[in-house]
């Protein structure tokens, strides 16, 4: 397995992780009241906020670790650059997650049309948004090993 | 994902440059040892200027590296 897909792997993993992590605290957090996420709609804007900050901390401990562990095991130590495939790669993988969010944004604002409460939208974007960097990943790993 | 339409003899050419390897030639034109397997299993079909780089490395013109081959001319050579 290539440096790039078992990236790829981490990716999908972390992004399960810490979106996973992060949605059960503030779930917790609301049922002890917390606040009130039906309600109080700033929140979520805080929540989101603090959440990409979260992300991206967490996810440089976590590649930080990968490559560490990746250098134990391949005795390789750069990361290769990409060259002209890996970013055609990540282009087509990219076009193919937004795709999925910006379904998924359609879908949220008709499911919202038709008595969805506000709330519901907050968190159909963080769903669509873990579902497209699930996709994005996984295209990259498919266009790796199949061809693009 | 099928395979695509640009056929090409990098396999033979490193083989009568003295069996260089997939990861010297990868240095020399400027990418990774995974793209230069890519584009010999025909999974991946290079710019053309990595296209140009790689045949300046054999010295061979590129339509000695490189051939054009349509899915149609496949399917009419099969009749």
């Amino acid at each position: 397995m290539s440096y790039r897909e078992k990236e790829n792997i981490i990716n999908i993993f972390s992004g399960l992780l810490i979106t996973g992590l992060y949605s059960w605290i503030v779930y917790q957090r609301h049922v002890q009241g917390l606040f009130d996420l039906t309600e109080d709609f700033s929140k979520w804007g805080v929540i989101l906020l603090i959440f990409i900050g979260v992300s991206i901390v967490a996810r440089i401990i976590i590649y930080i670790i990968f490559h560490i562990l990746n250098y134990i095991a391949t005795r390789e130590e750069d990361v290769p650059p990409a060259d002209e495939r890996d970013k055609l790669i990540r282009l087509k993988a990219m076009r193919n997650g937004y795709v999925v969010f910006s379904g998924g944004f359609v879908l949220s604002v008709l499911a919202l049309a038709i008595g969805m409460p506000v709330y519901g939208i907050f968190i159909a974007f963080v769903g669509f948004g873990l579902l497209a960097e699930i996709i994005e990943n996984s295209s990259q790993i498919y266009y790796y090993r199949k061809g693009v | 994902m099928g395979k695509n339409t640009i056929k090409n003899n990098i396999r033979t050419l490193r083989f009568l440059a003295g069996e260089m390897t997939q990861q010297a030639l990868a240095d020399k034109v400027g990418v990774s040892r995974q793209t230069i397997v890519a584009i010999e299993k025909e999974k991946y079909s290079p710019s053309l200027e990595l296209a140009f780089k790689i045949a300046r490395v054999f010295d061979k013109p590129l339509e000695e590296v490189f051939a054009f081959k349509p899915e149609d001319d496949t399917h009419k050579t099969k009749h």
